[in-house]
């Protein structure tokens, strides 16, 4: 272990032998460390204990914590365990020449042992969940195996750290790293003290609620050892998820554990023509939902890259694909986007445009004479509004030897008439939604038309649905 | 076989593992690879599966895996125990069964160390999986055309490309077509395999004229540029559609005779798409020299409705000859909104059109083909008589309607 992090006990020294150049001082080490990691911040909670012998009388205690990532507005100490009423902090003192350490003078009534408590925030400690998922062959069933890496750039090693990782967006005013490399030179007093007492109220509500963890077994020691357990609970907006036992993650290593698994989640497989979502293309989805049927629902997914892959027939592994999903909470689905089927042909095709219901608008007569002849009235005018019909087919071929089901989604701006006998519904005002099926190899062309009502004949701005053979298309009667 | 990649069980641990990587001290066993398979069945991403036979002991073991100068996706790496290695199965304390408990990576190296726990003293199969990069794949294909061309033998070849920094004596490399092959690929090679050879398998020939596409061979005469073209079926029909053609360069060669001495000519080459079961694959291979079409606009007239509101007459007349002893199916191929800007009958609005009465190309627009946008009609066209070709006069009459 590196001794960046040190905290010092002065000996002999009244309350202002810190100013002095030469000292003699003894380090005790820690005795736990627990680490909370915050996933939407770069934030770690770092919660320390170590046993110190106290005097009678003023007690100097020198904590510094060169070259790390530590917020010095952050650091503080409590007093655990016995004698604790014995033990009172009289103040902390931040010298201006050593940024990266303070003294706190404790006054102590008895001369003993006692536990000390001190907590911080540090950054450049992050965590991140993925997902290995591997599909059966026949995709009926996905084995899913959930994972957490955890990242050390703090500067610091942690030895044997009991590690708890926070799902949840919190609100931070200022960034730990910032703070971090400002000091408390630049510290504006009362605010920052008040940020300060926010951040650690919302964290110690976390740790309050399950110090029972802390006492969480070490990992049996006989062969085979389990994989640890991840126990996972949800507080307030947040989730926490505890890593059985402790870690060791020293300074710039990263540390991947098993968070969890499931054998045989149920898969569906639909097909997606959303382009508001998706793009403009019809791409093939694995659909399964965080819940009990799926073995999971016992805690939400965070964020994070799921990697897919098949089964194939000789019980090796294909590469379908990978992506990040965002937070899926219990009992929501997990929509896992595999691309474009080049083995399904969609294509819109427009086969007819035409219009009808046009009117005119008169804008007074012209009289023409022909010389030597009659009279020709003309009345000036222009078109003022139409119907606009376009026919469309959607050619979907199934070249897959699966049956396939499609959902498309067709957006429209406008006064629309949508004509189909494709039991359409509407997802939004503007928004066309149907679904249909082809069977392995089956070709379908299905048709429908869109009326868009133009000029004065425009009187809305939304989608009518209308179950209705569209029009014909002459060339191909 | 260089083991740049490599998985070292630490067997003995002679030092406690250091926070640095470079301070681990460590005496290590090197187990080599049992089985590798290389799947290129993706499109962009190579998966290799690797196979190993590691000693484990009782208790924690460390398993480092390294992959200096090559480019594995580190998050893709999947380590799976399949077992107690062959003969192994049974031991003292019964059966092995081992366990990943973490995985650790050390900085700044392209390595990681797996934290692994077994039951008891033996050896285990364990199955590695990453995606690799620089080992890639392509398709190109060569097909020779019987001298009638109504047939051809098509050959599917693959090229492996490996700049992956690693070798692999071995593999069984996984197309995702076709039967799985062993081959050793070396570092820095490239490999070309046949996949399948299919004999007499039947074509479609067609001509093309399409002034947008393709354009003029001779504009001040108003020739059209008329493409040739081979259309492949990938269906049972015609001995193909076991599976998808995947996207790559055909080269076309032709018998210059009939029967076994014939020797062979190259027509053409071109990009073939992907091409599912049952769908045709179209390559373009060259012009046609001996179908003359000659283009023209005959008629444009325009008729007032009411007020601004317009519909407009366009005929286009083609002159066509072949020049062929053999008989010929030519697609007419216009782009709607293409004819409404030569006429100067384009307006703002979507063309509104219909097949007019002076029409005498026979069938009506492709029904496959056409859309709104392209009409395409097919013509027959009867070989040359001696050496005089009939001249076609064919016209397709476009009305447009409710203009402004």
């Amino acid at each position: 272990m590196k001794h960046f992090l040190t905290i010092a006990l002065i000996a002999c020294l009244a309350a202002s032998a810190h100013a002095r150049n030469i000292d003699l001082s003894t380090v005790p080490k820690r005795d736990t460390v627990q680490l909370t990691i915050y996933n939407a911040e770069d934030l770690t909670l770092v919660r320390e204990t170590r046993t110190i012998t106290f005097k009678r009388g003023s007690n100097p205690l020198q904590f510094s914590w060169a070259n790390t990532l530590i917020d010095p507005t952050s650091v503080q100490i409590e007093f655990k365990g016995k004698n604790t009423e014995k033990l009172s902090l009289r103040d902390t003192t931040f010298p201006h020449d050593k940024p990266q350490m303070l003294y706190w003078n404790i006054a102590s009534e008895f001369d003993g042992e006692a536990t000390v408590q001190i907590s911080y925030f540090t950054s450049g400690i992050s965590w991140a969940a993925d997902y290995t998922c591997i599909a059966s062959q026949d995709e009926k069933t996905m084995s899913i195996e959930g994972y957490v890496t955890v990242r050390n750039n703090s500067g610091e090693d942690y030895e044997d750290a009991q590690v708890r990782l926070v799902v949840g967006t919190i609100n931070l005013v200022e960034q730990i790293a910032q703070l971090a490399q400002q000091g408390m030179a630049m510290d504006d007093g009362r605010a920052r003290r008040e940020v300060l007492g926010q951040k650690f109220r919302k964290a110690e509500a976390l740790l309050d609620a399950d110090d029972a963890l802390m006492a969480l077994p070490q990992a049996a020691q006989s062969a085979p050892a389990d994989r640890k357990q991840v126990v996972k609970e949800g507080l307030s907006e947040y989730f926490i998820f505890t890593i059985e036992g402790t870690e060791t993650i020293p300074n710039r290593w990263a540390k991947r554990l098993r968070s969890f698994e499931t054998d045989k989640a149920p898969i569906n497989v639909e097909y997606r023509h959303w382009p508001r979502i998706y793009g403009n293309q019809l791409v093939r989805m694995f659909l399964l939902t965080n819940d009990k049927e799926a073995d999971m629902g016992n805690s939400p997914l965070p964020d994070g890259v799921y990697r897919l892959f098949k089964r194939n027939a000789t019980g090796g592994l294909s590469y379908l694909t990978q992506q990040t999903l965002k937070y899926i909470p219990i009992g929501d689905k997990i929509e896992l986007n595999l691309g474009v089927d080049k083995e399904l042909v969609f294509e819109l095709r427009r086969l007819r445009v035409f219009r009808d219901e046009i009117w005119m608008h008169v804008q007074g007569g012209n009289v023409f004479r022909k010389v030597g002849g009659g009279v020709e009235v003309e009345v000036r005018s222009s078109v003022a509004g139409w119907d606009e019909h376009t026919i469309y087919a959607q050619r979907i071929r199934n070249y897959t030897p699966e049956p396939v089901v499609l959902d498309i989604r067709r957006e429209y701006q406008g006064h629309i008439e949508f004509v189909s006998k494709l039991s359409p519904t509407r997802y939004d005002f503007q928004t066309v939604q149907y679904r249909v099926e082809l069977k392995p190899g089956e070709k379908l062309e299905a048709m429908y038309q869109v009326t868009q009502k133009q000029g004065r004949n425009a009187k809305q701005n939304d989608v009518t649905l209308i179950d209705r053979v569209p029009a014909g298309v002459p060339w191909l009667e | 076989m260089k083991h740049t990649l490599t998985p070292a069980v630490l067997g003995l641990m002679l030092a406690v593992l250091a926070p640095h990587a470079s301070a681990r001290v460590k005496l290590i066993t090197l187990p080599v690879r049992e089985r590798v398979e290389v799947q290129l069945d993706h499109d962009s991403a190579t998966l290799v599966e690797e196979e190993r036979i590691i000693p484990l002991v009782q208790g924690s073991n460390q398993v480092d895996f390294a992959w200096a100068g090559t480019r594995i996706d580190p998050g893709t790496i999947v380590f799976r125990v399949m077992g107690p290695a062959p003969g192994n199965a049974e031991g003292e304390g019964g059966e092995l069964v081992a366990n990943v408990l973490s995985v650790s990576y050390p900085p700044g190296e392209n390595a990681l160390v797996w934290d692994v726990s077994a039951s008891r003293s033996g050896s285990a199969l364990v199955r590695i999986s990453y995606l690799l990069g620089g080992l890639d794949k392509s398709y190109n294909y060569r097909a020779v055309a019987e001298h009638d061309e109504k047939t051809l033998t098509l050959a599917q070849y693959i090229r492996v490309q490996n700049f992956a920094g690693e070798e692999f004596d071995a593999a069984n490399v996984n197309l995702g077509i076709g039967d799985k092959f062993a081959k050793p690929i070396g570092l820095n090679e490239t490999k070309e395999i046949l996949v399948d050879r299919i004999a007499a398998v039947p074509i479609l020939k067609t001509y093309t004229a399409d002034p947008t596409q393709f354009g003029y061979i001779d504009q001040p005469k108003n020739k059209l540029r008329v493409p040739m073209h081979y259309v492949i079926h990938n269906d049972k029909d015609h001995k193909l559609g076991s599976a998808p053609l995947p996207y790559g360069k055909v080269r076309i060669f032709q018998k210059d005779r009939p029967g076994e001495d014939a020797t062979t000519a190259f027509l053409g080459e071109d990009w073939g798409s992907f091409t599912p079961i049952d769908d045709k694959m179209r390559l373009y291979l060259g012009v046609a020299q001996d179908i003359v079409v000659v283009r023209t606009i005959d008629e444009r007239k325009s008729t007032r409705v009411a007020g601004n509101l317009h519909d407009f007459d366009v005929v286009i007349k083609y002159e066509v000859e072949n020049f062929k002893d053999q008989p010929v199916l030519l697609n007419l191929a216009e782009l709607v909104d293409h004819v409404r800007n030569e006429a100067g009958a384009r307006s703002g609005q979507e063309a509104q059109w219909e097949i007019g009465p002076k029409t005498t190309l026979k069938g009506g627009p492709d029904a496959e083909d056409s859309t709104h946008e392209r009409i395409v009609f097919k013509a027959e066209l009867p070989p040359r008589k001696g050496d005089k070709a009939e001249k076609l006069e064919l016209k397709l009459h476009l009305v447009f309607r409710n203009q402004w």
